[in-house]
């Protein structure tokens, strides 16, 4: 009887290794396949053998967009987590209206990438547009948003943090709650100064969320692609064309699937790795 | 009523109004225009459609612009006059500008056949000869059925492009090329024309016929309050942001530097070294960075010094406003300039605009010889799409699709969109051209909402360039060309941004497009080159 019911239950299992077979190891495994082929017009032409992870280490342009997606992680992730904290810290307490502010500063992150890389095209633009007008009222010059290296790199980060802050401030608000009042209470007995205790009660208690929220992060800004793709098109020149956009481009532009296929796989390894270090350091953390 | 029943109303009547605005939209059309639109359906010839025909539809696939926008306003605006003649139908599938290659070409590649007609840039032709993918409209031209259209009505360097060989493989629409637009007022002004010479030491070349009397120009009126608005104005403008067009303005300007005439009777004769721009037709070496090209690059940037910084960022919108709101006296673009020009709603410069055939250089590099030539040239140019119409070779219906493109390419239809300028369809056939050595006459042009100057002189500058200059750019037509033209865009911004010097950015572009052949096959590759550019090997 037993044994027929385990029967039974292995039977509901197949579904979803199905799915996983066709939606995640097909595909995994055929492009793996295509990243060691020659591919024209989206036909493998033969075997290529390394050739395609050789050739991007020739590839100054993927160095190129390797070294902006490493800037793009590097800045945003910092800074939508700190300034996730800060306000998360800041909202975590009875207050009027705090159910609005919430709500509000939540928005960018219901709105489409792609949307606010077009409407950063509106905000950054330099002739007139609402930034420099601000920034001319302050009394500062006309700033190069988007036809300069820096400043476009950096209005890409802006765009970035903007929309990703709000992220970073939910999971983490959602931590703080978590933590008792009875914890805060007995610090205060001890100390009366809010940074010792953020320092080393808060703090503390809210790393694993605060773990969870870089990683997740960084794993989403290593893919980052629509906000470059709509608010500078990667350029000027290729000053700010991530990882991702790269890979686009020469897959699905131009048939180049086999280097595409190399170059993704690449990326995967790097977002697994920092999976890995992540829930090595979270296992060490719980057991 | 309760709040769901409340949500299921306001989304209904959300729908309802979108519906009614949509076809509002496409029924945007003024009274002349649908006047002078019956008038040229009545005079086109019609040809014989087939009855099996009605009922029947076709997928036309276009670069997006909208209901009455460029290339894909005109499909909109005929369409209910092809149901009236034939009965049949088609739907029009609109695809943004950077994913035409991806859409188009991967329906091609999978065999879908989703797209029955693509309306698309004459760089796809490479990968459409290569791959067999279209059905060339030669097939269809003798049926009795088409409608007669006149390929020897297009000017030669235009009709080149709707050629493989000498096979008719595309059905006439659109004329690309640029030409340089000028504030004519401006210009003119003695005022302006006495601070010039005080500054300059010479007279103000108006209007100007080398790249060096441009940069003089633009350099001499960048920063000064020109039109009175109490701000300082630009001498250029161009649109230079990667992914926005750029790089045609650098093959344009780059032409007469690069491009050298052939000894002989016969300057326009392509041979290894005379009348190539892209690559060696022997080697398939790139001439990208050969001192010709630098020479070029050298010019845009100081160019690019005389237009407002914004510019690095702008694609052609932005670009083409500045000039028609008139805070640049100088751009060089496609036809698209002089037709907005005259809308009250995009130009305060109607009545005010200057148009010269493309400039030459006062000198260029001799490939053969490896020596710069002291001499002046001039090199007419095609660049840009040349929007046009092909059929797939997964057509499911040919002959109606030809006849579709067949009656859009008879003169009168495809005169009617290049005199509507909002059209997008750009002059360059005899029957554009005015009188006497064209057939138009500048009331067509009058009537429809030009300036009679400005007309004059937009479709004059085409006509010479076409018909007058004694050479002519090459269009690269191999397959891998948008991939090459991509990294084109990509150093020649870097260069323009100061990120490399323009040395380094032309190399890389050669180093790329090596790759890029070594990719496709070199020797296919370079008989697909040599056709394409008429050359054959001594």
């Amino acid at each position: 009887m037993r044994r027929r019911l385990r029967e039974k239950g292995n039977a509901f299992v197949i579904p979803a290794i199905f799915w996983v077979l066709t939606f995640t190891i097909f595909p995994l495994v055929y492009s793996f396949r295509v990243s060691l082929s020659k591919v024209l017009y989206g036909k493998l032409a033969g075997f290529a053998g390394a050739s395609n992870y050789l050739r991007m280490f020739g590839d100054y342009r993927f160095w190129g967009t390797l070294r902006f997606t490493l800037i793009l992680v590097l800045i945003s992730v910092c800074a939508t987590t700190a300034i996730g904290l800060g306000l998360a810290v800041v909202f975590n307490r009875k207050m009027k209206g705090l159910r609005v502010f919430r709500s509000i500063l939540t928005m960018p992150l219901f709105t489409a990438p792609v949307a606010l890389g077009y409407l950063g095209v509106m905000m950054f633009y330099e002739e007139n547009g609402p930034i420099n007008v601000l920034l001319k009222y302050l009394g500062m010059g006309k700033v190069p948003w988007l036809s300069h290296p820096l400043w476009a790199t950096l209005a890409i980060c802006l765009v970035d943090i903007w929309q990703w802050t709000p992220f970073a401030f939910i999971i983490l608000l959602a931590g703080l709650q978590s933590i008792s009042d009875e914890i805060y209470e007995a610090a205060v007995i001890d100390t009366s100064s809010g940074w010792a205790i953020f320092r080393h009660i808060t703090l503390p208690l809210l790393s694993p969320v605060l773990g969870t929220v870089i990683m997740l992060r960084m794993v989403d800004a290593f893919k980052a692609f629509d906000i470059p793709f709509s608010l500078t098109s990667g350029g000027p020149g290729t000053a700010t064309r991530t990882l991702t956009f790269y890979i686009y481009t020469q897959g699905l532009r131009n048939f180049d699937l086999g280097y595409a296929s190399a170059m993704a796989y690449f990326l995967l390894a790097i977002t697994m790795v920092i999976g890995l270090l992540f829930f090595r350091r979270y296992r060490e953390l719980y057991e | 009523m309760g709040w769901r029943k409340s949500l299921v109303l306001l989304i209904s009547v959300v729908f309802v109004l979108g519906f009614v605005f949509g076809a509002l939209a496409q029924e945007g059309a003024s009274e002349l225009e649908i006047q002078t639109a019956n008038a040229a359906f009545e005079a086109a010839d019609k040809g014989n459609p087939d009855p099996a025909w009605k009922g029947q539809k076709l997928t036309i696939a276009v670069y997006s612009a909208g209901p009455r926008g460029a290339i894909s306003g005109p499909l909109y605006f005929w369409r209910p006059y092809f149901e009236k003649l034939t009965g049949a139908t088609y739907d029009i599938v609109e695809i943004p500008f950077g994913e035409l290659r991806e859409k188009i070409f991967t329906d091609l590649m999978t065999g879908t056949g989703t797209y029955d007609i693509i309306v698309g840039p004459s760089w796809f032709y490479g990968d459409y000869i290569m791959n067999d993918w279209i059905v060339p409209a030669q097939e269809f031209f003798n049926d009795p059925r088409m409608p007669k259209w006149e390929p020897e009505s297009i000017a030669l360097p235009v009709r080149e492009l709707y050629m493989w060989g000498d096979k008719l493989v595309g059905f006439n629409n659109d004329h690309d090329g640029q030409v340089i637009y000028y504030r004519r007022d401006i210009l003119s002004d003695p005022k302006w024309q006495e601070e010039f010479k005080k500054e300059k030491g010479k007279d103000m070349p108006t209007p100007p016929w080398t790249w060096e009397e441009v940069y003089e120009i633009c350099d001499f009126f960048n920063g000064k309050d020109w039109n009175g608005d109490g701000e300082p104005d630009y001498g250029i403008s161009m649109h230079l942001k990667v992914g926005g067009q750029g790089f045609f303005h650098f093959m344009a300007l780059s032409a007469p530097y690069v491009v050298s005439p052939a000894p002989g009777d016969n300057p326009a004769k392509v041979t290894r070294y005379h009348n190539v721009y892209w690559f060696d037709p022997e080697t398939m070496e790139p001439l990208v960075n050969t001192p010709g090209f630098v020479e070029a690059l050298n010019m845009l940037i100081k160019l690019s010094k005389t237009g407002p910084s914004a510019m690095f960022g702008w694609s052609l919108g932005e670009a083409w406003d500045a000039f028609l709101r008139g805070k640049a006296v100088m751009c060089w673009s496609w036809g698209d300039v002089g037709s907005l020009a005259q809308l009250p709603d995009r130009s305060s410069i109607k009545g005010r605009l200057g148009v010269a055939p493309i400039p030459g250089s006062d000198k260029y590099y001799d490939l053969e010889t490896k020596q710069w030539v002291n001499k002046k040239n001039f090199v007419a140019n095609t660049v840009g799409a040349s929007w046009h119409g092909v059929i797939s070779k997964y057509c499911k219906n040919k002959e109606l699709a030809a006849y579709f493109l067949s009656w859009q390419a008879t003169p009168q239809i495809n005169h009617w969109n290049v005199v509507w300028g909002w059209t997008g369809v750009d002059p360059g056939t005899s029957y554009d051209f005015l009188q006497p050595s064209g057939k138009a006459t500048i009331e067509e042009y009058v009537a429809t909402g030009y300036d009679a100057e400005d007309a004059r002189q937009f479709v004059t500058a085409y006509e010479e360039m076409w018909t007058k200059y004694p050479l002519r750019q090459t269009y690269l037509r191999i397959p891998g060309t948008p991939e090459m033209w991509e990294v084109y865009d990509i150093h020649l911004s870097e260069a323009v941004t100061g990120q490399v010097s323009p040395e380094e950015a032309l190399n890389r572009i050669a180093e790329e497009w090596k790759a890029i052949v070594e990719r496709y096959g070199k020797d296919t590759l370079k008989k697909i080159y040599q056709e394409a550019i008429g050359y054959k090997p001594e």
